[in-house]
């Protein structure tokens, strides 16, 4: 059974007395473990498609199975329940925290939420969650605004992973990063996956990213599913006009290694 | 080669609530006339500072040493601006505007939101060359079919909200060169937009730039960018210059372990994949 | 620290705070300096100011004294200044949250609620209450907040409606957070700046509909109050004018000074968050 199955979802928009698609009868499914990434260029509809299956936005159409249950069927209580295995981590790592907000508190907040751990137990917890992600413990007290980007998203991912979740949904969650910071969390990322079998939703326009982490990609345009596949298949020799084009378009390094 | 600006000793403070942190450190750099130089670095390099005191656009706040010497400029009336002092007795200062092109990352945050898209040009026109406002139009015009924007009649009179994020940078493109600047300077112009449109864009900047023999000051995080687009490459790190060469030796042969660092940690479509498919056993 | 150099330099903001200072210390020393009565008789009717030195600003029509008066009154213009908008702070803030949060129905009916205390004049609105009600310190503070929330609410909603938007308040729904708790804990606090921003100019305001509540008559009876005591000169007006002119030019200066030094706080704490 499939860990996620998103099956003819449709999100449109008004504008101007028209209504436009930006989700046109979009259907796949994550399998438990698996990357997939949605790849596209911007207004191909793969953010509005994150937000959809994380239940930020109201789909128009379509349907959203979650870890077996109809997950749009949820409302108040329960869903926030449930929210507990399906996680997010933002492209901006500042923008995804309250400004006001310290390390131990954003991590305290889905321990508390979810009843993970008593408030006696938490700051060992935080702490764990922190060395988890390759931080050290003692930067718990400090301002999320005073902590490296790199730091950051480690912290991201730390609250992503503190409740145990099925799935994480990554929205260009290393595009905004440093290059030399980007390998690091990618690495950490695969090794959650490889550890606690963690699922991503992998939203990214960067093919070269994508080919490097996802099992199975879909290149979207338009909102529509342009190709889908095996990501090194499917990048490696794309057959829609989308995938040709966002082949074309990556910079390329060509170094004549000694 | 002849040179178009030195930049000598080069340091940038910048000052504010009693706390100062140094930008740039001791940078000296020449910029041949009609190259296309890459200025490489990740955040906290000083590679958009060096951009900005290039333009003379730093805050007032900061404390500028060192010198940058232009060459081949026409002589200004002066013009109170934050460049370092020239100390050669020509003291040639170049104009934002008319003698240097800037394109910045956010389009939206360059153009003014209301006012039209041919306005904002011919302002620029009419401002460095002295155009009569018909004129400075006609040549708007001309600009816009020369950033490739589709349909340039309407163009003009769009709004800036009109356009996607690729067609703003294509407007401001051309507000930066339209007074026929001698250096172009991109500060992470690509950076916001999607890799297809990045692609269209650095295609527009290297044409436009061998039509007009325009000098490129190309400021980027991506290294495998800056090498499809430069002739040389500068790679900056904590304000400081790490390593300056020519783009094939910078890519096949660098000389400093961090230039090494930042080509192995580019991420391209022939890397080896990261997954261990092991991880997959459902 | 820098904040508070900053603050220092900006010398009318130096001024307002020491103006302040000083209001507070006659507000706080009134009972210390002047106990018992205020509005007992003290000595000979309409005494002109610095004649006596026991009574240096001098006694009213009815032989009270006026320096008495004028430090009790400091107190109360200041504490119903303070509380009607602190109240209307809080108020404003809390309705500007849930309607600019809940968005729909919710933000329709508070809204329109504010529109309906908007199209009546404050000054009008704390009339009613306190004609209606009964004049006391605590319904002429409530008085006052009725006409001043919607300005908060407004700016409050206003703001919430741009945070709404933010990541962080994605991000706090998907962690389960509840909307309550988004709303009060994420969201307020940081819609609060700009509602603050305007403090000054609610308390400046308030402290003003008080001393004209009192001029009408409607304040606390039992109480001193500075717009009472101008009232009370006012019979009075061409043979002791100074029994008006001064809890006229004490007015003046405590609206003043709130202002002054209000906007250095708003000010300084402004430049810090440019910055940062």
């Amino acid at each position: 059974m499939s860990l996620l199955t998103v099956s003819k979802l449709t999100k449109r928009y008004g504008r101007g007395g028209k209504t436009l698609a930006a989700v046109d009868d979009v259907s796949f499914h994550v399998e438990p473990g698996e990357t997939l990434a949605l790849a596209g260029p911007s207004g191909s509809g793969k953010s509005t498609i994150a937000r959809l299956v994380l239940r930020l936005i109201e789909p128009d159409g379509g349907g959203i199975e979650f870890e077996g249950d109809d997950f749009l069927a949820l409302r108040g209580a329960p869903l926030r329940v449930r929210r507990a295995r399906l996680q997010m981590v933002f492209q901006d790592p500042l923008a995804a925290f309250n400004p006001r907000a310290t390390v131990a508190r954003v991590l305290d907040d889905p321990l508390r939420i979810h009843g993970v751990a008593s408030r006696s137990e938490r700051p060992r917890r935080i702490a764990a969650l922190l060395e988890r992600v390759g931080l050290a413990a003692g930067l718990a007290p400090r301002a999320i605004h005073e902590i490296s980007g790199g730091q950051r998203q480690r912290v991201a991912i730390a609250r992503a992973i503190a409740t145990k979740p099925s799935l994480i949904v990554l929205d260009e969650a290393v595009s905004a990063l440093d290059v030399s910071v980007r390998g690091q969390i990618l690495d950490l990322l695969l090794d959650l996956q490889h550890q606690e079998r963690i699922a991503y939703l992998f939203i990214s326009h960067d093919l070269g990213v994508v080919r490097a982490i996802a099992h199975r990609v879909i290149l979207l345009d338009g909102g529509r599913i342009a190709e889908s596949g095996d990501a090194r298949t499917v990048i490696d020799a794309p057959q829609s006009a989308v995938g040709k084009a966002l082949v074309a378009a990556a910079p390329r390094l060509d170094r004549s290694r000694p | 080669m002849t040179a178009l600006a030195s930049i000598r000793d080069l340091s940038v403070t910048y000052r504010g609530d009693g706390i100062e942190v140094t930008a740039l450190k001791n940078i000296t750099i020449d910029l041949h006339a009609g190259e296309r130089l890459a200025i490489i670095g990740e955040s906290g390099s000083g590679k958009s500072t060096l951009a900005l005191a290039i333009a003379g656009l730093l805050p007032l706040s900061s404390k500028i040493e060192g010198s940058i010497e232009w060459f081949s400029l026409p002589t200004l009336d002066a013009v109170e601006r934050r460049t370092p002092k020239s100390h050669s007795g020509q003291n040639l200062t170049p104009l934002l505007g008319r003698d240097i092109g800037f394109v910045f990352q956010d389009p939206s945050a360059s153009l003014d939101p209301v006012m039209t898209i041919g306005k904002q040009i011919a302002e620029v026109a009419r401002t460095h060359l002295g155009l009569t406002w018909q004129q400075a139009y006609a040549k708007a015009r001309t600009l816009l079919e020369r950033v490739r924007l589709p349909d340039p009649d309407s163009a003009l009179r769009a709004f800036p909200h009109q356009l996607s994020g690729g067609q703003k940078q294509r407007v401001a493109i051309a507000a930066a060169i339209v007074a026929g600047p001698k250096l172009l300077i991109a500060d992470e112009a690509t950076s916001a937009l999607d890799t297809i449109v990045q692609a269209e864009i650095v295609v527009l900047i290297r044409r436009l730039v061998a039509e007009d023999g325009m000098t490129l000051l190309f400021i980027s995080h991506d290294i495998a960018l800056a090498a499809e687009l430069a002739e040389r490459i500068a790679v900056f790190r904590h304000g400081q210059l790490v390593e300056l060469g020519k783009t094939a030796q910078m890519i096949d042969a660098p000389a400093q372990a961090y230039t090494r660092a930042l080509l192995d940690a580019h991420i391209g479509l022939d890397a080896q994949p990261l997954l261990n498919r092991s991880g997959l056993n459902g | 620290m820098s904040r508070l150099r900053r603050f220092l330099r900006t010398p009318e903001a130096v001024a307002g705070t020491l103006l302040l200072a000083v209001l507070f210390a006659m507000a706080l020393s009134a009972s210390l300096l002047f106990p018992g009565d205020p509005q007992a008789i003290a000595g000979p009717a309409l005494l002109p100011p610095f004649q006596d030195w026991s009574l240096p600003l001098g006694t009213d029509r009815l032989g009270r004294d006026v320096l008495a008066e004028l430090f009790h009154g400091a107190r109360t213009s200041l504490a119903v200044g303070l509380a009607a908008a602190a109240a209307a702070l809080v108020v404003g803030a809390i309705v500007g949250t849930l309607a600019g949060f809940a968005g729909g129905l919710v933000d329709e009916v508070l809204m329109r609620i504010a529109d309906a205390f908007q199209t009546v004049p404050g000054f009008l609105l704390a009339l009613a209450f306190v004609s209606v009600v009964g004049p006391s310190l605590g319904v002429v503070v409530v008085a006052i907040a009725l006409g001043t929330w919607t300005g908060p609410a407004r700016i409050a909603r206003a703001e919430v409606l741009s945070i709404r938007e933010r990541d962080y308040v994605a991000g706090a729904r998907v962690i389960g957070m509840h909307p309550m708790e988004i709303a009060f804990r994420e969201v307020l606090p940081n819609a609060l700046p700009p509602v603050l921003a305007m403090s000054s100019v609610i308390v400046a305001a308030a402290i003003l509909t008080e001393a004209a509540l009192s001029f009408l008559g409607l304040g606390d009876p039992n109480r001193v109050t500075w717009g009472g005591m101008i009232a009370e000169g006012r019979t009075v007006l061409r043979t002791a004018p100074f029994l008006s002119i001064v809890p006229g030019i004490a007015l003046v200066l405590t609206v003043l000074s709130v202002y002054l030094a209000g906007e250095g706080i708003v000010e300084t704490t402004a430049v810090r968050r440019g910055l940062s």
